[in-house]
């Protein structure tokens, strides 16, 4: 997703499995002894047809998007195309698949997470367990719900000129006349890692502050310092929020077309840039699924809607599977935190 | 090598609390380093207009297209920028999306959460998930090779496309499909808040209005909504903030033309194309080779960016009032 | 213990990409171009073929943007090449124009509007807007407005098809802009009414209808043989005379077989002069 959301909806979107109690417990509103809908009068009524329609609308948005991706999807979809590269031939329309792209969006979150999770990480062990000077802590707060907030369309745009600094030349390609380009794997997975910061800082955060006081005096009591405590005690307990607020960042890098679009500066294929493999990698262009949907539909060439039918498909196969991912970790934890609380004093 | 041994031993707190505060600090370096860059960037547009280039009345293709014409060295005249349509454009879809999205969220979350039953609700919380981490993109691949279509051939009458002929062509893309699709891209950050709202009233208060006689829906009326209005304010501004920034999908079916949709054109405003500060970006990004265009591009980004603080600010600045609602924990 | 491990894993991870990446991480020469929509397959194909004909020579890096855009990228020095689309006008003093290729802007119409012929005349009324209604006088089969699609201020296409088809007149202000090729044909595609122009390449394709002017057919042979009026040229742009790497690819272009090949396969080839 590419959501400039703060904390409470991303974390809360995906560990509130249980809105609705069991039944049997007597909780839940109405439960027993519920009125019927038959008393309720003309208006409420009404409204509570328009409830039912809205969320099966929901639902139904919900499920056509991902049937109708499937159906057009896999017309073109097939093992050839995906470990294919793209083409430049005449057939432009019937040809070519999208291995760079794919290694491309892959490559992108594998930097903004290399990049990301431990600024996060680092601001939140730091915000919750130090946290002194208070006018810092407020800064550093404010500072990433307001990188949360910032539309991604600004964000690249603020990476473009950033990276068109002469000083960061070495990070793009220059041109002859001296300009430098500004659009590498490097500046546009520098700037994905601001997508990903406020997800995994604020489940950190939380994570952190979960943890019970006693761990950590029994650590102190036991003689080690604040940061060792942190390092070897601390963020192995909040592992699992780590990797929510990964797995979320990971899944809003991945949908973000704008940062792509404007940052990484290529078409198709992989175009490193000088002669070094690794850095003249990151160094050059590409294009990442997003950005091959993009090109392929109407909005960029339109000759290929099923190439970009083929790739959203794609794409929307890796978001459900990180959704699955975090349910997972949210259930494995709210287990262990059952467990927890079904043994007071272990 | 002495130095890797005393890297390795424990730090004592003094220095790890400066490295991580060091680090964090790192955050707003980047956020002041954003504002920078993006004003010093679009400063030649203010320099050219003064204030007024936030205002309307000439054309702003013609404009666009002077500036993408000027050389390296431009005129005072290729400055010219009146970018109200597009201020008209970001304002208009983000107000119709927030709205709309209001009353589904808020439809949606009480349904969710008081009237459906507990398998339903199951059910339907993995598609509202599911409808929140969409890519953007995909969103607009929709719009652009299904809805827009559908609306050009078959909801826009020929009377219409001939009452706009001469100021604007009506195909399908404009703002119609726009706010939908937006509306269904911000619903679910909505719900999401409004949801965990409502389950963290206590049920004591329900109960108790339902003993009272009410039903569960005159009960959530009466008690638990005005006891969220802070979280649908938080959920309106958290999706105003998302509306204005999304440009990706925008760009794909909003049908680009720098027009001002006009509501008193009856329905033919559904149907109107337009151009917001964010598609625009989208449009003329390759353009950054001529500096009238780079600042103007800059000056949409620094607009937007401003949205953005001052939601931020005053979701903040209208939450306080509210705060003697909170529920407690 | 660990240490050593995660020592291991980042080597490992650091090797895979070093050799992950392709071999023409080599190449010594970068050639950047950027420019005309229309004249991009071409490009992308002529650059492709050089690269197989002579690997690790050069490394091309090819944008569009519009032939506008790339005019003032080459000017500004932030690309070696431009691509372009149009005549050169006065603005564009202290470039080299070389041109690679001829094509043809052809009219096109949605499918289901056959509309065989115009001409010239009823080109130039229908796109500054004064015949508004499509019609049996039009030869249309459609009935009601006409929607008129263009491209963005940028494109070369749109210059050529100004001065070519369409007497020096603009079109008119109500018509939809179009910022790709791509964009166009999808525009015209989809919209019963609409009426548009593309190169012969984009609009050769399928699935539009393509109208002859002055009853000449609108394809690479009418192209070719000098009939059909709207025939452009694409130019490679250099900011004075070519150097280095981009010598090298253009005077390809103008002389091997296999470019000429390609150019032929769509498009038309200039004769030596």
């Amino acid at each position: 997703m590419s959501t400039p959301e703060t904390g409470p909806a991303s974390s809360w979107l995906w560990s509130w499995r249980d809105v609705r109690p069991a039944p049997g417990k007597g909780g839940g509103p109405g439960r027993g002894r519920r009125s019927s809908p038959l008393s309720w009068r003309w208006g409420d009524r009404l409204v509570l047809v328009l409830a039912w329609l809205v969320g099966g609308l929901l639902c139904l948005i919900a499920g056509s998007i991902v049937v109708y991706m499937g159906v057009r999807g896999i017309e073109y979809l097939s093992p050839s195309v995906i470990f294919s590269h793209p083409t430049i031939a005449e057939n432009g329309a019937t040809s070519g698949g999208f291995l760079d792209p794919l290694l491309g969006t892959m490559l992108l979150t594998v930097i903004g997470i290399v990049l990301a999770l431990p600024l996060g990480l680092v601001c939140a062990t730091w915000l919750v367990e130090y946290g002194r000077p208070a006018w810092l802590a407020r800064v550093v707060e404010s500072s990433i719900e307001i990188v949360a907030g910032t539309p991604d369309i600004v964000i690249a745009i603020f990476g473009l000129a950033l990276f068109q600094v002469r000083l960061l030349a070495p990070l793009s390609v220059t041109a002859e006349g001296g300009g430098v380009f500004g659009r590498s794997f490097i500046a546009a997975g520098a700037l994905m890692s601001l997508l990903a910061l406020p997800p995994i800082y604020t489940a950190s955060r939380d994570g952190l502050q979960g943890v019970p006081s006693h761990m950590r005096e029994a650590a102190f009591a036991l003689g080690k310092t604040r940061i060792t405590t942190i390092r070897r005690v601390l963020v192995p307990n909040v592992r699992s929020n780590i990797a929510t607020g990964a797995v979320l960042g990971i899944s809003r890098m991945i949908g973000s077309t704008a940062i792509v679009l404007i940052l990484l500066g290529g078409f198709g294929r992989f175009e490193p840039q000088g002669a070094m493999p690794a850095i003249g990698l990151l160094r050059g262009t590409g294009s990442s699924l997003t950005s091959y949907v993009y090109y392929n539909s109407p909005a960029g060439e339109g000759v290929a809607p099923q190439k970009a039918y083929a790739a959203a498909f794609v794409l929307l196969i890796f978001v459900l599977a990180l959704n699955l991912i975090v349910e997972r970790i949210g259930r494995s934890q709210a287990r262990a935190a059952g467990l927890a609380k079904s043994t007071p004093g272990s | 090598m002495a130095l890797l041994e005393r890297l390795k031993r424990p730090w004592p707190d003094h220095r790890a609390e400066r490295m991580l505060g060091a680090v964090s600090l790192l955050v707003g370096v980047a956020i002041i380093a954003m504002v920078v860059f993006v004003v010093t960037r679009a400063w030649p547009i203010f320099q050219h207009n003064g204030i007024s280039w936030l205002t309307g009345g000439a054309s702003l293709e013609q404009e666009f297209a002077r500036m993408s014409a000027a050389s390296a060295s431009p005129t005072a005249a290729d400055y010219q920028l009146r970018a109200w349509p597009l201020i008209y454009g970001t304002l208009i879809t983000t107000v119709m999306a927030v709205v709309l999205g209001l009353i589904v969220g808020l439809l949606a979350s009480i349904f969710i959460v008081e009237l459906a039953p507990a398998r339903v609700s199951r059910a339907v919380i993995p598609m509202v998930r599911l409808l929140a981490s969409i890519p953007s993109v995909v969103y607009g691949l929709i719009g652009i090779l299904v809805l827009v279509p559908y609306v050009g051939n078959h909801l826009v009458t020929e009377h219409e496309r001939r009452a706009m002929q001469g100021t604007v062509q009506l195909t399908g893309a404009g703002l119609g499909v726009t706010v939908v699709i937006l509306t269904v891209m911000i619903t679910p950050i909505m719900i999401a808040l409004i949801c965990e709202a409502l389950v963290a009233v206590p049920s004591s208060w329900r109960e108790g209005a339902v003993a009272l006689g009410l039903n569960p829906l005159r009960a959530v009326r009466a008690v638990t909504l005005p006891a969220i209005r802070p979280a649908i304010v938080a959920a309106a501004v958290l999706a105003t903030a998302r509306a204005l920034g999304e440009a990706v999908m925008i760009q794909m079916v909003s049908g680009g033309k720098s027009f001002a949709p006009r509501p008193g054109d009856g329905i033919t405003f559904l149907w109107e194309p337009l151009r917001t500060l964010a598609s625009a970006i989208v449009d003329y990004r390759e353009g950054l080779a001529s500096p009238p265009l780079k600042a103007a591009i800059y000056s949409f980004a620094l607009l937007l960016l401003f949205a953005a603080f001052a939601m931020s600010i005053s979701g903040y600045l209208v939450k306080l009032p509210l705060r003697k609602y909170q529920t407690r924990g | 213990m660990h240490r050593i491990r995660r020592l291991s894993v980042a080597l490992a991870v650091t090797g895979a990409l070093g050799v992950a990446a392709p071999a023409a991480a080599n190449a010594s020469a970068l050639v950047t171009i950027s420019g005309a929509t229309s004249s991009y397959p071409l490009v992308a194909l002529l650059a492709a073929k050089y690269n197989k004909l002579h690997p690790n020579k050069i490394r091309f890096k090819i944008t569009q943007g519009g032939t506008t855009v790339g005019l003032n990228d080459v000017k500004a020095g932030s690309v070696t090449i431009a691509d372009v689309a149009q005549e050169p006008t006065s603005a564009d003093a202290g470039l080299d124009f070389y041109p690679i290729a001829k094509y043809a802007i052809c009219v096109v119409t949605n499918k289901s509007n056959p509309v065989s012929n115009l001409t010239t005349a009823q080109i130039t009324s229908i796109f500054t807007g004064k015949t508004k209604e499509w019609g049996s006088a039009l030869g249309a089969t459609a009935t009601g407005p006409i929607d008129v699609f263009t491209r963005t201020s940028v494109a070369g296409v749109l210059t050529s098809f100004k001065s070519l088809l369409l007497e020096g007149k603009s079109v008119v202000s109500s018509a939809t802009e179009e910022a790709t090729e791509g964009l166009m044909r999808q525009a015209v595609e989809s919209t019963p009414s609409g009426i548009g122009f593309l190169s012969n390449y984009q609009a050769n394709k399928g699935g539009l209808n393509v109208v002859s002017v002055g009853g000449v057919a609108c394809n690479q042979t009418t192209a070719a043989a000098g009939q059909y009026p709207g025939v452009s040229v694409f130019w490679e742009v250099t900011k004075g005379p070519a150097t280095g790497a981009a010598a090298a690819f253009i005077h390809w272009i103008d002389s091997s077989a296999a470019a000429k090949k390609i150019i032929a396969s769509q498009w038309v080839v200039i004769p030596p002069s």
